[in-house]
C-alpha cells in the first residue's frame, strides 16, 4: 500500500485531467437526490453526496445489456467492455461490488459482467454526509480495504491522502500533483477511516452471524406476512439494491423481423411472477404469496449468501429503505424485529 | 448545493503523453456463458397432441456428452431460451433427444421447428443422476407426466448396461391414455419384461384402456420393491409428496431416493436467480437431488 497526498485545489486539476484521458462517471446532483453519471467538469463531481440513487454496478450489469445480436447470417456474443473511471465510490458500494465480482465470477465466469467491470477503474472516497437510511456501519461495510484502485480519505482543509492500491490505480497517478503523505496526513487518515463508528443513525446492534442463525430459524415467524401485507410486489427494492444480481433474459426483433438482439435486464424476486412457470394446463407458483417472496430477499441478503460471501449480502446502503413506496423494506426494521422478538 | 470541493479551473491542465490504464486481454467467444451451439433437427417426431420429440447433433459434430437427467437451454433466436431435460441416453452416441411441450411463446416456436431445422442449445448444464451410486442395485423410476422425458435418458442408460443394475422397475404415470409420451417405447417396454417391469397408470381411462386407472401411487401394490432400491422421482410438484409417503412406507431411506426437480431458469448457469430453492440453484446444484439433502428445505416442496 502506498499513500500520497493531494492537496484539496490539486482536486480539479487531477479530475481535469482523467476526464482528458478516460470517460469518468461519479456523483453527480439530480434533483433532491444524487446519481452516477458521466462527468464533463470537475465541479459536477458531487464528493459530498449522502447515497446515490443506483449503485455504480449499473455501469458493469447494465439495467438492460445485450447478449447476443442475431441475423439470418448467424449469431454474436455482445461483450464490448468500454474503459471508465468511476470517481467517488463509498466504502459500502466498494463491498457490493467485490461480492458482485465473486458471485459472476463463482462456477461459469460471466463475462458479460466481468469484462465491463476489468475495464473499470475505480476511485472510492469515505462518506461525507451519511445517508438517512444508511447502516453500513452495522454491516461491517464502512472501511473496505480492497475492491479499489485509488481510494481517497478526506482529512480536512489541507486535502486527501491517496492510497494507491493496484497498478491501474498507480497509472492514474501521472495525471495528479501527488506528494509522499506525511506521518501527521496518515495519522489524520487512520483517525477518520477507522475512528468514525458511529455516524449511522440507523443501527442492527447483533452481529450478522447471530442474525443469520436466529433469521435461518424464522421461516415461519408471522413478520413475513406481517410486512409483506403492504408489499406491491414492485421490485424496487431488489432494482436499488447493489448486491442484487437476478435477472431476465428476452429477445427482440429488428423492424426487418429477421434479425434482433438477446438481452438481460434486471430483475427482482419480489415481483409476482420471478418464480412462476407454464405447466400442462396452467401455471406453478414456487413463491406464490407476497410473503415468500418478501422473506426470500430478507433471507437472501442475512443468510443463504452468508457462508459464499463470509457475511450478509447487505452493505447496508439504504436504498431499498428509501426506494420502497410503502415503506415495508428496511432491513434494519425486519432485522431488528426479528432479533428483538 | 454547491460542492464544497470543487470549482471549474479556468484553465486545464494537460499531460504530454496519453495515460491510460492497463488493460487485460479481450474475451474469447468460447467464454461467452450465453453463447449456445446450433444443433440439426434430424428428426421430429410427434409424440402426443402438444408434444414433440427432437432428434438432434450439433453442427460441429461435437457430442452433447452428458450425464443422464442433466439439462439444456434450447432457444430460437427472436423467441427466446427454455430449460429442458435431455431424453436421451448418452449411450446412444451420434445424437441427443429432446421433448418440447407446447406450453408457452418460445416452446411453440421450438415446436414448429422441421426436420433439417437448426435449433440452439446451451448444455449440459446442472447435475444429473449419480449413476455410479446406481449400479449394483435395484432401480425404480417413477415418472408422471412429462416427467418422463428427462427419466428417458436413466431408462436408456439402463437398458443399453443393464449388467451393471439389479431390477429395474419403471412407474409411468399419465392424465389420459392420449397423454402418454413415447409410444413406440411403451409398446417395447410392455413387452420387453427380461429387462424392464413396467407398470403404467391413466387418471382417466377412455374406451380402449385395458390398464391401471388412478393416480400413481396406486402402483406400489402392482409389484414388490426392495428395501435397498435406488428410486428417482419425476413429475409434477404435486406429486412428490405422496410418493415418498409410499416411499418411507417401504423403508426405503432418503438418501436413496433422487428427485429431477423443475423451477423457472433463465440462465442455467446459477446466475439470473430464477430457479432458487432456498439458498440452492435448480440450475446447477440440480436439478437432481438427494431427497435427504432437500427435504428439509422449507421451498422444495
Amino acid at each position: 500500500m502506498r499513500l500520497l497526498f493531494l492537496q484539496k485545489d490539486e482536486l480539479a486539476p487531477f479530475v481535469d485531467n482523467l476526464i482528458a484521458s478516460h470517460p469518468v462517471v461519479g456523483p453527480k446532483a439530480k434533483k433532491d437526490r444524487f446519481v452516477f453519471d458521466k462527468i464533463e467538469s470537475p465541479s459536477e463531481l458531487r464528493l459530498d453526496y449522502d447515497t446515490t440513487v443506483l449503485p455504480p454496478k449499473k455501469y458493469f450489469f447494465q439495467p438492460q445489456q445485450d447478449l447476443i445480436k442475431f441475423s439470418p447470417e448467424g449469431f454474436k456474443g455482445c461483450i464490448e467492455p468500454k474503459q471508465r473511471i468511476i470517481f467517488g465510490v463509498h466504502p459500502y458500494d466498494i463491498k457490493a461490488i467485490s461480492m458482485l465480482d465473486q458471485l459472476f465470477s463463482e462456477g461459469k465466469k460471466d463475462w458479460n459482467y466481468l469484462a465491463n467491470r476489468n475495464a473499470a477503474t475505480i476511485i472510492g472516497i469515505n462518506v461525507h454526509t451519511v445517508y438517512k437510511y444508511a447502516f453500513f456501519e452495522s454491516m461491517g461495510a464502512s472501511i473496505v480495504t480492497k475492491g479499489y484502485d485509488l481510494f481517497l480519505t478526506d482529512i480536512g482543509e489541507e486535502g486527501f491522502v491517496v492510497e494507491a492500491a493496484t497498478d491501474k490505480g498507480e497509472a492514474l497517478l501521472l495525471l495528479g500533483s501527488f506528494d509522499q503523505a506525511t506521518p501527521d496526513q496518515m495519522q489524520k487518515r487512520r483517525e477518520i477511516l477507522y475512528g468514525q463508528t458511529d455516524r449511522c443513525s440507523q443501527k442492527i446492534v447483533h452481529m450478522p452471524e447471530e442474525i443469520a442463525e436466529k433469521v435461518s430459524r424464522s421461516f415461519h415467524h408471522p413478520i413475513w406476512e406481517e410486512m409483506a401485507d403492504r408489499c406491491f410486489s414492485c421490485g424496487s427494492c431488489n432494482l436499488v439494491c447493489p448486491t442484487c444480481y437476478c435477472f431476465d433474459v428476452q429477445d427482440v426483433w429488428n423492424l426487418d423481423q429477421a434479425s434482433g438482439t438477446r438481452f438481460r435486464t434486471w430483475d427482482g424476486c419480489l415481483t409476482e411472477d420471478f418464480a412462476k412457470v407454464t405447466v400442462q394446463g396452467g401455471e406453478e407458483n414456487f413463491r406464490e404469496d407476497r410473503a415468500s417472496r418478501y422473506r426470500h430477499r430478507i433471507m437472501r441478503k442475512a443468510v443463504y449468501l452468508n457462508t459464499k460471501l463470509e457475511g450478509p449480502a447487505c452493505v447496508g446502503c439504504g436504498r431499498c429503505a428509501s426506494a420502497c413506496p410503502a415503506d415495508l423494506a428496511n432491513p434494519v426494521h425486519v432485522l431488528n424485529k426479528i432479533m428483538e422478538g | 448545493m454547491n460542492s464544497p470541493y470543487l470549482t471549474d479551473k479556468a484553465e486545464k491542465v494537460t499531460t504530454e503523453a496519453p495515460v491510460k490504464v492497463p488493460v487485460k486481454a479481450p474475451v474469447k467467444e468460447e467464454e461467452n456463458i450465453f453463447l449456445p451451439k446450433p444443433a440439426k433437427i434430424l428428426h421430429a417426431l410427434p409424440m402426443a397432441k402438444s408434444e414433440k420429440c427432437f432428434r438432434l447433433s450439433f453442427e460441429d459434430g461435437t457430442s452433447m456428452g452428458h450425464q443422464p437427467g442433466q439439462i439444456v437451454e434450447a432457444s430460437l433466436f427472436g423467441y427466446g431460451e427454455i430449460p429442458l431435460g435431455i431424453a436421451s441416453s448418452p449411450t446412444r452416441e451420434g445424437y441427443f433427444e429432446l421433448v418440447i411441450r407446447k406450453t408457452g411463446r418460445v416452446s411453440n416456436a421450438l415446436w414448429n421447428l422441421n426436420e433439417g431445422e437448426t435449433m440452439y442449445i446451451r448444455g449440459p448444464l446442472g447435475k444429473g443422476f449419480p449413476v455410479e451410486e446406481f449400479k449394483g442395485h435395484d432401480v425404480l423410476i417413477i415418472a408422471g407426466g412429462i416427467g418422463l422425458c428427462p427419466t428417458r435418458s436413466m431408462i436408456e442408460y439402463i437398458e443399453d448396461r443393464r449388467e451393471e443394475f439389479g431390477r429395474f422397475i419403471l412407474f409411468f404415470g399419465a392424465r389420459t391414455p392420449k397423454d402418454q409420451l413415447f409410444m413406440d417405447c411403451i409398446a417395447r417396454w410392455r413387452e420387453e419384461k427380461e429387462w424392464i417391469e413396467y407398470h403404467e397408470t391413466v387418471d382417466q381411462a377412455d374406451a380402449d384402456w385395458k390398464g391401471n386407472v388412478g393416480v400413481i401411487t396406486t402402483l406400489f401394490s402392482k409389484t414388490s420393491i426392495s428395501k435397498d432400491t435406488r428410486v428417482i422421482i419425476c413429475g409434477p410438484p404435486v406429486m412428490y409428496k405422496f410418493v415418498i409417503k409410499e416411499l418411507k412406507k417401504l423403508s426405503i431411506p432418503d438418501s436413496h431416493i433422487y428427485v429431477d426437480l423443475e423451477r423457472r431458469m433463465k440462465c442455467g448457469v446459477g446466475k439470473c436467480g430464477h430457479c432458487q430453492i432456498n439458498d440452492l440453484y435448480v440450475c446447477t446444484d440440480g436439478p437432481v437431488f438427494k431427497f435427504a439433502s432437500i427435504k428439509n428445505l422449507e421451498e422444495a416442496f
